[in-house]
């Protein structure tokens, strides 16, 4: 189901994000075979130049997966009002085999390439570059996975059927009328929530002292709690918090609170637990630098900031999410 | 990361760099408007058609059955009523004599519908889309407001006449107008008796266009039609969620290949942008190069470059997605209202009412600016990577 504005939109943004990718792989390429930081040859100025354009590259394509992020969310809703079946963006999402694994990629995708810019911007900050290949490498291996993406997409919209009245007896071939269910099954509420609560305290706990004095083993810990707890909420989200948003006990589902509907309260939601975690696991990922690149000052700043605004961002996302909860169960009802 | 002073000064920089090239920026925001303008007009009349087709369908009824016979409609004898006497669920069932008398004289194709109000459920509410008069008893007929205009010839004529197949006159009395707000709908409409339109069809007595099933409980709209079709094989059996999805899949379908022809519209202006932002002037290199010798570098080259492009296609938009808002609320699209809505004769006087949301914003966001930013970087790079020597030579 190519010919719509959804579909279009979606295939246009996810090309340019990898034809931008791509230009700035070929460069990578060059700076890998031929980077000679000791020369003066007009080869590595022009190289030097184009490390500038890679990067610019990478940035604008990491605002546009978001962008296509947040589209493709959009678009399963639309969607399901035209394929069979489908009540919500969740029956869309899993009307074929290509639906759910092309929001992960998405979302891995956006993951990538903010780390990707992370990289880079501690590249930058020594004048000796000392990240330069390593972040080319990084870089290479982030083609795939938004190639990935474009095919896991582009056959996700093939293979949608619209629900079109066909001439002879329309109802038979319209099967799967009832409603595509639920995208898990049934949790048991009490120990996922306090899992949920659990951990997010001490992710804030965690937080509070890496603040103050960076620790390079409580820091990977941290950020495998963090990993961990963006499964868990996702899941918390969907099977419990969801229903108390929309008041109905059987309607779970992590895509319709984006909707005006329930005061579009989802992107705050989603607004503050991506980004929570993805500050979180960062802060991680940055021990895997070296200490004898001499960047260590810069990498200690940054973590620093980095674990701020994942415990921030966390204490907004808890009291945002357990709102209707709170709501319904101790204040009884809206 | 830079700080938010020296961003706010590079956006200062950027504005005033922008208005000493007015007349160049200027150019390129008139083309881009329009470009975004075409876009958003039409994804607005789709959304805005998408929901008047679903405010009216919403009174529809849940199920409707039609004979078919070698692939093409035909009328559906009421004895089939019976049949279905066995399912249980069904609420009522309505039959309902529907088709089209073409006018010679105006070239106009009427829509003529025929039931009992009296006899489905809600049927009285039809009541309520009649703006003067009232339901129509034997030999009256309600007219859709186009049907009025063009019968009385802008008079206040009660009795008129029409032909029956074998060109004997049928004579009814005016019960009443529909309201305008249904005009999608009833425009082109003559609602009669069951009847009237039987006679003005000359239909044999135990015959009808289809029959409307109304199902008690909404759950079991797909269970009662997969029963009837199993019970009726020589049936269409139509429920109202399909013809939901239906105009929405060929409203979607028709914005989407408009889109694909506006596409050429935007593949044109990115050329236009592309080529705009790479022919730099001698002014703008030495510009570049000044900014250079005193001790910008290539990265705040490039988040100059950025905020142009970002204050460009904001402007641009905004002035688009504005004026598209105009033409689709006042001027009811009427660029586009031919391909979307069809070309009958009789054109109903739509009130459009367009819906501005998150979606549809970046949906058209996604389709135009995403383009030109992605278009302008690499122009913005080589602008970037001039030497700071250049000025000198």
């Amino acid at each position: 189901m190519f010919l719509n504005s959804w579909s279009l939109a979606l295939s246009l943004l996810s090309l340019v994000v990898l034809i931008l990718i791509a230009i700035a792989v070929r460069t990578a390429i060059k700076v890998l075979c031929s980077w000679d930081p000791a020369s003066d040859s007009n080869r590595q100025i022009r190289l030097e130049n184009e490390t500038w354009l890679s990067s610019t590259l990478v940035q604008y394509a990491m605002g546009f997966q978001i962008m296509s992020l947040i589209l493709f969310v959009l678009a399963a809703d639309y969607f399901s009002q035209v394929i069979s079946g489908a009540m919500c963006a969740t029956g869309s999402l899993a009307a074929n085999q290509y639906g759910m694994p092309t929001l992960q990629l998405k979302l891995l995708g956006a993951f990538l390439s903010g780390f990707w810019i992370i990289l880079h911007a501690f590249d930058i900050s020594s004048e000796r570059y000392p990240l330069l290949k390593a972040k080319y490498i990084a870089l290479i291996c982030l083609l795939p996975v938004l190639a990935a993406d474009v095919v896991s997409q582009t056959l996700y919209l093939a293979n949608l059927k619209p629900d079109i009245i066909t001439s002879c007896c329309a109802v038979v071939f319209g099967e799967g009328g009832e409603s595509t269910g639920n995208l898990l099954g049934a949790v048991p509420q009490g120990a996922l929530l306090t899992i949920f609560y659990g951990l997010a305290a001490l992710l804030a706990i965690a937080g509070y002292f890496l603040r103050k004095n960076p620790r390079s083993s409580l820091l990977w810990l941290n950020g495998l709690v963090w990993l961990l707890y963006l499964g868990v909420s996702l899941v918390a989200i969907t099977t419990i918090f969801s229903s108390y948003i929309y008041a109905m006990p059987y309607h779970h589902c992590p895509f319709c609170i984006l909707k005006p509907d329930y005061g579009s309260i989802g992107l705050l939601i989603y607004g503050t637990i991506l980004p929570a975690a993805f500050f979180g696991i960062s802060a991680a990922l940055a021990e895997v630098i070296p200490v004898r690149l001499g960047i260590k000052e810069v990498v200690h700043r940054f973590q620093r900031m980095a674990v701020l605004i994942s415990s921030a961002l966390l204490v907004l996302f808890v009291l945002v999410v357990s709102y209707h909860f709170v709501l319904y169960r101790f204040m009884g009802g809206e | 990361m830079m700080s938010f002073a020296r961003q706010a000064n590079i956006i200062d920089y950027s504005l005033s760099s922008l208005w000493r090239r007015r007349f160049k920026s200027l150019g390129v925001m008139v083309v881009f408007a329009g470009v975004i303008f075409l876009l958003a007009s039409f994804q607005m009349t789709t959304k805005a058609l998408t929901n008047a087709a679903s405010d009216i369908l919403a009174f529809a009824p849940e199920i409707t059955i039609q004979k078919m016979k070698a692939g093409r409609q035909e009328s559906i004898p009421l004895e089939y009523k019976e049949k279905l006497a066995v399912i249980l669920g069904i609420r009522a069932i309505t039959p309902r004599i529907w088709g089209y008398y073409f006018n010679e004289t105006s070239g106009a194709n009427y829509t003529v519908l025929g039931l009992d109000p009296f006899s489905m459920p809600l049927g009285d509410q039809l009541g309520e889309a009649i703006d003067t008069g009232a339901l129509p008893l034997d030999h009256e007929a309600v007219l859709g407001q186009g049907v009025f205009a063009e019968l009385a010839g802008g008079g206040d004529a009660v009795i008129f006449s029409l032909f029956r197949p074998d060109l004997s006159l049928k004579t009814f009395s005016r019960a009443g107008v529909f309201k305008a707000e249904t005009n999608i709908l009833t425009y082109d409409t003559l609602f009669m008796n069951l009847d009237d339109a039987r006679d003005l069809f000359s239909l044999p007595a135990d015959m009808a266009t289809d029959l409307c099933v109304t199902v008690a409980n909404p759950n079991e709209v797909q269970t009662i039609a997969k029963k009837i079709a199993a019970l009726l094989p020589d049936t269409r059996v139509v429920t109202r969620q399909q013809i939901q999805k239906t105009y929405q899949g060929v409203f979607g379908w028709r914005s989407g290949f408009a889109s694909i022809c506006l596409l050429t519209a935007l593949a044109a202006f990115i050329i236009f942008a592309w080529d705009k932002a790479s022919g730099l002037t001698p002014e703008e290199r030495k510009e570049i190069s000044i900014l250079k010798i005193i001790g910008w570098q290539t990265s705040d080259v490039l988040t100059l470059r950025f905020w142009e492009g970002v204050t460009v296609s904001t402007v641009s938009f905004v002035v688009g997605y504005t004026l598209a808002y105009v033409h689709v609320s006042f001027f009811e699209a009427s660029l586009f209202r031919p391909v979307l809505l069809g070309w009958s004769v009789l054109h109903p006087a739509l009130r459009l009412v367009p819906s501005v949301e998150l979606g549809e914003t970046l949906l058209i966001l996604c389709l135009t600016v995403v383009p030109y930013l992605a278009a302008t970087i690499i122009p913005a790079w080589r602008a970037a990577i001039i030497p700071a020597d250049s000025a000198l030579n």
